[in-house]
């Protein structure tokens, strides 16, 4: 059934020249600029998205990338309908989102990795009643999920405990639970491995490629952690200040701006290493491993002169990593 | 509707879980109701005496009608309202399939219902402890009146504060503030709260009675009181109707424009 709508549905989220503008107050610092403010508010107009447009297929798994304050947030915030764009269009699931649909926000999620919707007060499985409630999930279902998510975050031991008493970690592989009971169509994440240590991160992870997968779920997810996007996303959405820099494949992403490689270079005796500062940069010596930075167009070549010139064991030719590569795209401008 | 009944459920719950603060929110309750009744009773000490047309039976079941008529309009989880709009917490309800407002009104029956239970047992503690004269209304259209008109207050009293709880949507730093001249200044005073509002000048309770806060407390007790004829009955009901669907548009249009410029902060 869900597979005929998937089908006949082109697309699950449309951006079109999506502009979102905030008037803030200004305020001078000290007293007397508090109490000036009240009289005369120095009103200033900030460009969140300066006019973005893209589009996703049912079933992508998408990445957003982007320094703080590019926009983000903001353009997950306008797709899951909590704020009112200034001007564009938007789509998801063939919704508009600002009209707050009840049938559209049952097919979404937005789980925000800083913000948490468990009763803190109360075990989780009081959230998790709830949600069932609120979303009309029929009993049978909500059992056969909510056992299925436990089981995959393993999680069975912490739903009768108090949400005050448990870890970061702990609390945010419950938000997932409450986020995915209902089974969204459509899933944004904003930084959901936020804070977690590494185990966290990864059981994260691998429990949102395996959700991707399983259900074919759409997902936007935005994160700092290049772990996160190399991982998970094929495909990834650039963007800074407001506007719209990249939107491809990961790997493109690297060829497009790394205008180097990597050659690293283990050698057989201790030869005169600085001779090899002719052929590239070189960025670490540990002997035996040698790591020089080479451009692009000229790797081949570079590497045919160190094995012809120097006592090589091993040679490999590596992309600059996507780290590396985003820090530049953003420090470039 | 299901739906809300959950809701009410764990925020039944909820309350549970903050046992000490609810304890201390019914003391303090029960303490500003010995304040005013030891007020009105040295002022009455002599039975025979009657000011403003109340004589000692009739302040003294006012002031213990305003304990339980207190329990039912002005306990409000809905003052939290404000804070969530400037802090972002908003957000959380409106991605979901749900009413805001209903589920807030439902928080608010929900904590309405626990702190009623609590005020009839004070109620008839004290009712023990001070043992004093008290009017029993008998005449059901009285009573009808009574229940109709604290409806009313009650949904008066949350759209007002839905009303005042939608400006952190243009001032995020004012959340507090704005609750605390509705609930202080307005609601005490001017509601009948703390003294039944016919002992004013008659001047200011003609102007008073066109606004809706008297129709927050003193209303719904002159009803019981049965100190109203049935055309002043009619008159107040009708304008603290008025009053509700006029606020309640009012609240639809303010929500309506604050969500639009809505900043969904908290990150």
């Amino acid at each position: 059934m869900s597979g005929v709508i998937l089908l006949k549905m082109e697309k699950a989220i449309v951006v079109n020249r999506l502009v979102k503008n905030f008037e803030i107050t200004e305020k001078k610092p000290g007293l007397s600029g508090a109490v000036s403010s009240i009289f005369r508010p120095k009103k200033k107009t900030v460009r969140a998205l300066k006019g973005i447009s893209f589009t996703i297929q049912p079933g992508e798994l998408v990445g957003f990338i982007g320094p703080n304050g590019a926009g983000k947030t903001t353009t997950l915030k306008i797709l899951s309908g909590l704020l009112y764009p200034t001007s564009g269009f938007t789509q998801v699931l063939e919704y508009n989102p600002w009209d707050r649909k009840h049938e559209f926000l049952k097919q979404i999620s937005l789980v925000m990795g800083q913000k948490n919707q468990l009763w803190w007060d109360l075990p989780a499985i009081e959230t998790f009643k709830l949600t069932q409630a609120i979303y009309e999930i029929p009993q049978k279902e909500y059992e056969k999920n909510l056992s299925e998510l436990v089981e995959l975050l393993q999680v069975s031991k912490l739903l009768n405990v108090q949400v005050r008493g448990l870890s970061l970690g702990q609390r945010m592989r419950l938000e997932l639970i409450a986020a995915l009971l209902y089974k969204p169509k459509v899933l944004f994440l904003d930084e959901p491995t936020i804070g977690l240590d590494l185990v966290g991160q990864q059981k994260v992870r691998d429990f949102i490629y395996e959700y991707n997968k399983k259900t074919g779920a759409t997902i936007l997810l935005t994160s700092h952690n290049m772990n996160d996007l190399v991982d998970l996303a094929r495909r990834v959405i650039v963007i800074d200040e407001g506007n719209l820099i990249f939107d491809g494949a990961l790997e493109e992403l690297v060829h497009r701006f790394a205008k180097e490689k990597i050659i690293k270079v283990y050698l057989s005796s201790e030869e005169d290493v600085n001779k090899m500062r002719t052929i590239g940069k070189i960025r670490k010596i540990t002997f035996p491993l040698v790591t020089l930075v080479v451009p692009r167009t000229t790797v081949a070549v570079a590497a045919a002169e160190i094995l012809q010139n120097f006592p090589v064991t091993d040679l490999t030719i590596e992309e600059i990593p996507v780290e590396e590569v985003i820090r530049k795209v953003f420090k470039g401008k | 509707m299901r739906k809300y009944l959950s809701v009410f459920n764990i925020s039944f719950q909820q309350e549970f879980a903050y046992r000490l603060n609810f304890i201390m929110w019914r003391v303090r309750n029960v303490i500003q109701v010995l304040l005013v009744f030891f007020l009105w009773d040295s002022i009455f000490s002599n039975p025979e005496r009657v000011v403003f047309g109340y004589d000692r039976a009739k302040i003294l079941t006012y002031v213990f009608g305003i304990l339980i008529v207190r329990a039912f309009v002005l306990s409000a989880r809905a003052v939290d309202v404000a804070g969530e709009v400037a802090n972002g917490d908003l957000s959380n309800y409106l991605i979901k399939p749900i009413d805001y407002f209903k589920y807030w009104f439902t928080r608010d029956i929900s904590s309405k219902a626990l702190n009623l239970v609590f005020a009839i047992v004070e109620t008839v503690l004290l009712f023990l402890v001070l043992k004093p004269p008290f009017f029993l209304q008998t005449n059901p259209l009285y009573l009808l009146g009574f229940v109709i008109s604290i409806a009313l207050a009650i949904f008066i009293y949350f759209v007002l504060l839905f009303i005042t709880s939608a400006i952190p949507f243009w001032m995020p730093e004012v959340a507090w503030g704005a609750q605390f001249i509705v609930i202080m200044i307005i609601t005490e005073f001017l509601s009948g709260a703390l003294f039944p509002i016919d002992i004013l000048p008659q001047a200011i309770q003609n102007v008073l009675y066109l606004l809706p806060f008297p129709y927050l407390i003193f209303f719904p007790l002159q009803v019981y009181l049965g100190k109203l004829g049935a055309m002043e009955l009619l008159k107040g009901l009708s304008i603290s109707l008025f009053w509700a669907v006029l606020l309640w548009f009012l609240m639809k249009s303010v929500w309506g424009k604050g969500l639009k410029i809505y900043r969904a902060f908290g990150r």
